[in-house]
């Protein structure tokens, strides 16, 4: 053994409750990354023996063999062979198998075997196999493989020292071996694996198993699919009520840095840089983390009770006539939350065609970091009164619409693209349905911080970076006292947006949102606290319209249609860096984000255009 | 064996189990084929048709193979000839 951290990877089939055990292996102690050159996450952590040893643990995506059907499951047969750039060849691997679904997941197994590796099984998930009726001998089973197997509950960290301690014997007691030739064909490997299993089973009671049970109703052609929109209302209205009381208590703890900041120091340069640029246009995107995290909480749920892939099932027929599948279903409400985990969530999908279709229209579901632009516009225009005297809030429901609007532009860009410029055959769609499981918490919380911190580190990054830039852009020249103009207007920053104004009047839009369009092209979110910023120079000094939320003062000064037409905008616009920027590494050029960019402003300038003239025409000018 | 009569799997009635006849690996892309077989979809498996699409269309198709639950589509379901089991075999 060499004096280095052992590195092992956990590998094995998807649903084999591999991440579980790679959390309840790390714990927080995890970092992910991607793999250079492929935009396929690398999960990485570390643990240590019981005697204090370090060892590094890999996480790798799941895959059915070591014959890759997509871009991820290339990068587990790259790692494992000692192929993939950046990352040495793991020292043993800890292949994790399913306990209630040996005839399967031995498949694999017996594929990674032959590769001559220090290897250790994992048994996991026994507790759901006991409670579908199966009862399992792990001894015979590793006599069978002629290689440890060890019995996991990863949720209740059952067996991880086990697991550990014969990892630790697996590599010490190694005999280095040729990989012996891969079995023959698929039948005879199944064939062997269904004997393996067999043999493993003790005894198997007929059980009804819940999972169809629930899936009696999941799965109604009709019931179904209410449940599926009625799961997805919950959520948007959970959104906006939930998340309330956090948002007030972030959006006080700012206006309290920024009064401290203020009778802290004496007015000049870097005072008001912090004051107007800084807290007020970072701040202005940070209150936005509790509905973020919300929405990310659901999607998460949903990925980890398996209710996903029944979505996925729910939703096929409908993407398929728009010439998706439903694995483009995943991508899409990942969407919701980020659109570059989304479009990076796409690589599952096998057909190129139907992949590039669905990279394209990623931007339409609304990401998280619309939240701030609806949130602030709808709190602001919108009465926070119940729809006719019924529970249903009027604010969730038109930020309901704004996500429905959304999607349906989506489904018909779909359509028009499948029969003009990625014109392709029907594309299959096969995927596991796992059993429905209860979420672990630890999972759920691990996962949930990891989201906080991406989207803390670019309030911190990016939007602080364009937000001082803004600042600086709209603070000079400064205004003389007698000029008609607001010292935004009067500014260099101001001057630009005039110009755009021109462009952007005829849909109603005003010098503030010209203002605000431009940074918010870093990120849709910049949008607000491009708007706090401008609005808390003109502020000035003058302590009381410094107070006034943002919201109040555009109710002050926008109309209806305006601020109709500004959401309306927000629902196709382009406007993130991040999207263009993935979109071209994993198309492989600038054709296609330079494509979706250009439909993309077409139909947000269609769509804030239709909205601001009918909302004229009703009066609401 | 050859008295059985012999169906599409696309046309087979929900929640009764059969056994795969013959799959016709030419109408599909061979990425698809292994995918079927990494399933464990082969001549000679039993499968469970489960649950079939939603309003919006018959597809897909989701059907129980051993103690996984797969969903596949109709186009692919299309080309997998299955027969009945007899009784004797089906209750093991």
């Amino acid at each position: 053994m060499t004096n280095a951290i052992p590195s092992i990877a956990l590998v094995g089939n998807p649903n084999a409750g591999k991440s579980s055990l790679f959390n309840a292996l790390t714990g927080a102690r995890q970092k992910i990354a991607n793999y250079p050159g492929v935009t396929v996450e690398r999960k990485a952590g570390h643990t240590s023996l019981a005697d204090g040893r370090p060892i590094a643990l890999i996480d790798l995506p799941g895959t059915y063999s070591l014959t890759p059907a997509s871009l991820d499951e290339a990068v587990t047969r790259d790692v494992i062979l000692g192929k993939q750039e950046g990352e040495a060849r793991p020292d043993a691997l800890i292949v994790v198998l399913d306990a209630a679904n040996l005839d399967n997941h031995l498949c694999f197994a017996l594929e990674l075997l032959a590769l001559g590796l220090p290897t250790v099984v994992a048994l996991n998930m026994l507790d759901l196999a006991e409670r579908d009726g199966l009862t399992l001998d792990p001894e015979r089973l590793s006599r069978e493989l002629g290689v440890p197997v060890v019995p996991t509950v990863a949720v209740r960290k059952r067996g991880l020292t086990e697991l550990l301690v014969a990892v630790d014997d697996a590599i010490r007691t190694h005999q280095p071996r040729e990989a012996l030739a891969a079995p023959a064909n698929d039948a005879s490997l199944h064939q062997r694996a269904r004997a393996l299993a067999k043999a493993a089973i003790v005894t198997e009671t007929p059980v009804r198993r819940w999972t169809q049970r629930v899936d009696t109703v999941a799965l109604h052609p009709v019931g179904g699919l209410i449940l599926l929109v009625a799961l997805m209302f919950v959520m948007f209205q959970a959104v906006f009520s939930w998340a309330t009381p956090f948002a007030d208590a972030l959006e006080a703890a700012v206006g309290v840095a920024q009064t401290w900041v203020v009778e802290s120091f004496a007015s000049n340069f870097l005072r008001d840089l912090v004051v107007e640029g800084l807290l007020a246009g970072v701040g202005a995107v940070v209150v936005f983390l509790p509905q973020i995290l919300i929405l990310f909480l659901f999607i998460l749920l949903l990925e980890a009770s398996g209710y996903m892939a029944r979505a996925a099932f729910l939703m096929d027929g409908l993407m398929g006539k728009v010439g998706l599948s439903g694995r483009g279903f995943i991508p899409l409400l990942s969407s919701f939350a980020c659109a570059v985990p989304g479009i990076m969530a796409t690589r599952a999908i096998p057909d190129e065609k139907d992949r590039l279709t669905t990279i394209l229209i990623a931007p339409l579901m609304t990401c998280s970091a619309r939240m701030p632009v609806y949130t602030l516009i709808i709190s602001a225009f919108i009465p926070a009164r119940s729809v006719g005297g019924s529970p249903i809030g009027l604010q969730g429901l038109v930020l309901f619409c704004l996500f429905l609007s959304g999607i349906v532009g989506a489904l018909l860009v779909a359509l028009l693209l499948r029969r003009s410029v990625t014109k392709g055959n029907a594309t299959g769609f096969m995927m596991e349905m796992p059993r429905y499981q209860w979420p672990r918490a630890t999972d759920i919380v691990i996962a949930l911080w990891q989201r906080a911190w991406i989207f803390l580190r670019r309030a911190g990054t990016i939007i602080a970076a364009t937000t001082v830039i803004l600042w600086l852009l709209l603070s000079f020249p400064k205004a003389p006292a007698d000029s008609p103009l607001s010292q935004v207007e009067y500014s260099v920053g101001g001057r630009i947006a005039s110009g755009l104004e021109l462009l952007v009047k005829p849909i109603g839009f005003n010098h503030d949102i010209a203002v605000a369009l431009i940074p918010a092209m870093a990120a849709r979110e910049v949008a607000v606290s491009a708007m706090a910023t401008a609005n808390a120079i003109d502020a000035g000094d003058d302590e009381e319209k410094m107070s006034q939320q943002l919201g109040s003062t555009l109710q002050g000064k926008w109309s209806l249609a305006t601020a109709l037409a500004f959401l309306a905008w927000f629902v196709f616009a382009p406007q993130c860096i991040s999207t263009i920027a993935i979109t071209r590494r994993e198309t492989n050029g600038w054709k296609w984000p330079m494509f979706m960019v250009g439909y993309l402003f077409l139909l947000a300038y269609a769509a804030a255009g239709i909205t601001y003239w009918t909302a004229v025409a009703f009066g609401l000018g | 064996m050859t008295a059985l009569p012999i169906t599409l799997l696309d046309k087979s009635p929900l929640g009764v189990a059969v056994r795969i006849a013959r799959i016709d690996w030419d109408a599909m892309s061979d990425d698809e084929g292994r995918r079927l077989r990494e399933f464990g979809l082969m001549e000679g498996c039993e499968v469970t048709p489960r649950h079939r699409g939603s309003i919006f269309s018959r597809d897909p198709l989701a059907l129980t193979i051993g103690r996984m639950q797969v969903i596949i589509r109709s186009r692919q379901a299309a080309a997998i000839e299955v027969e009945a089991i007899p009784r004797e075999a089906g209750a093991a």
